[in-house]
């Protein structure tokens, strides 16, 4: 005799989750699957982290080696920064104990995707101890009164 | 023979499942052994890597195991393991240079916890960082201590070492403090205030100038700080790969209040 089991709704509603979770996961592993430098144009990828508030986010990167002046942060769109920066020496793979590849690198470049649109316009940046922080405040919607 | 074929499969699959410790060398007894795995900030792993290039430290053992990914690191055109083992006399230390992945973090450590009281390790140190928001407002970075016996709370007191009353560790050193509890083999957790997704070298040096008060060393670590930039930057892909890890284990349980109790 064969017993078939009915799937519950909450049986469906973790598969469903399940599903969803690897999906998230593929898509991340997939992003770092590339090289977190760039030949062609001589940069490298910065450690970047995203923080959000409930008012503003946060954007910090780590640029060691960099010369401050040389910081630009432009806005792309209402939810994407560009952070480039010169490097005050050039590095080349050598330099980091790679003897196999041939480039160097003279400047840290990435685009931050934000999670929530931000009105770049009001950024604020400051350079501390090697690490940029962009503190963008949030788009405002529209305010609801408490009766 | 349908069982026998079973059985073999059994074997086949354990063997599988097996963390190795193979040893070019074998260890004195009371060994000090210093564990600096990839967490955050790469507090361990920059302070393990500074004292194998200062001491001169040499591959004594590695791990082996088929759970671990398909990489090897090369040395000079020769394979080599990434989770390696290091030491000279009675000082030595675990070092990897993958980010462990999450699946097999309890495997490994408790393969080298196993391993070292096998070989009669005296104490096991684990280095590593505290994150804190607000790292790069910080001057003064203050070092945190945990300990797997309540003997051992006394050593970090007296070496201005603040214990941990009352919180939560995930990831390498909660793994060394559990399983070194179990087996009532002395471990003590050394944190430094440190980033969580950025490389501090800062964060290893106060870590490394606390091992070294506790251990009567002297290591020094003035090339840490000026060399700090290309330290960054040299960590920066394990860093990349080391955050996808912490993120997997849920490493941020590390800034949650536990619930409400009663003194």
């Amino acid at each position: 005799m064969v017993i078939r089991r009915r799937r519950s709704i909450f049986d469906l509603m973790r598969e469903y989750m399940e599903e969803i979770e690897d999906l998230a996961d593929e898509m991340f592993e997939r992003l770092m699957e590339r090289p977190s430098w760039d030949v062609g144009s001589q940069s490298l990828e910065p450690l970047c982290d995203v923080l959000v508030r409930s008012d503003r986010v946060i954007v910090t990167a780590d640029l060691p080696k960099v010369d401050p002046d040389s910081i630009r942060i432009s806005g792309i769109s209402d939810d994407m920064i560009e952070i480039t920066a010169r490097m005050r020496v050039k590095v080349n793979f050598e330099d980091l104990g790679v003897t196999h590849r041939r480039g160097e690198f003279t400047c840290f470049s990435c685009r931050v995707p934000l999670p929530v649109p931000v009105d770049i316009s009001k950024a604020k940046a400051s350079f501390k101890r090697g690490i940029l922080e962009v503190i963008l405040p949030r788009k405002m919607g529209y305010e609801i009164r408490v009766e | 023979m349908g069982l026998v074929y079973r059985l073999k499969d059994a074997v086949f699959m354990l063997s599988e499942m097996e963390i190795r410790i193979i040893e070019h060398k074998i260890i004195p007894e009371d060994a000090e052994l210093i564990c600096g795995l990839p967490d955050v900030g790469l507090v361990g792993a920059i302070a393990v890597a500074h004292m194998i290039h200062k001491l001169d430290l040499r591959e004594v053992a590695y791990v082996e195991s088929d759970m671990l990914p398909p990489i090897i690191i090369l040395e000079n055109g020769l394979p080599r393991s990434p989770i390696r083992i290091f030491g000279d006399g009675n000082i030595v230390v675990v070092s990897s240079e993958i980010a462990i992945p999450l699946e097999v973090i309890s495997p490994v450590i408790r393969g080298v916890v196993d391993w070292a009281w096998r070989r009669r390790v005296k104490r096991i140190f684990t280095l590593g960082g505290l994150p804190v928001p607000n790292r790069h407002e910080i001057e003064k970075l203050r070092i945190f201590g945990a300990v797997s016996d309540d003997s051992l709370l006394k050593i970090i007191e007296e070496n201005d070492v603040e214990v941990i009353q009352r919180g939560f560790l995930v990831g390498p050193q909660a793994l060394i403090l559990k399983y070194c509890a179990e087996r009532s083999m002395p471990a003590i957790a050394l944190l430094a205030e440190s980033f969580y997704n950025y490389p501090d070298p800062e964060a290893s040096s106060i870590v490394i100038q606390t091992l070294n008060r506790i251990m009567g060393m002297n290591i020094d670590v003035s090339e840490l700080i000026e060399k700090g930039e290309e330290v960054r930057l040299a960590m920066r892909d394990m860093m990349r790969r080391t955050q996808t890890e912490l993120a997997r284990m849920r490493k941020s349980h590390e800034y949650d209040i536990p619930g409400y109790y009663i003194r």
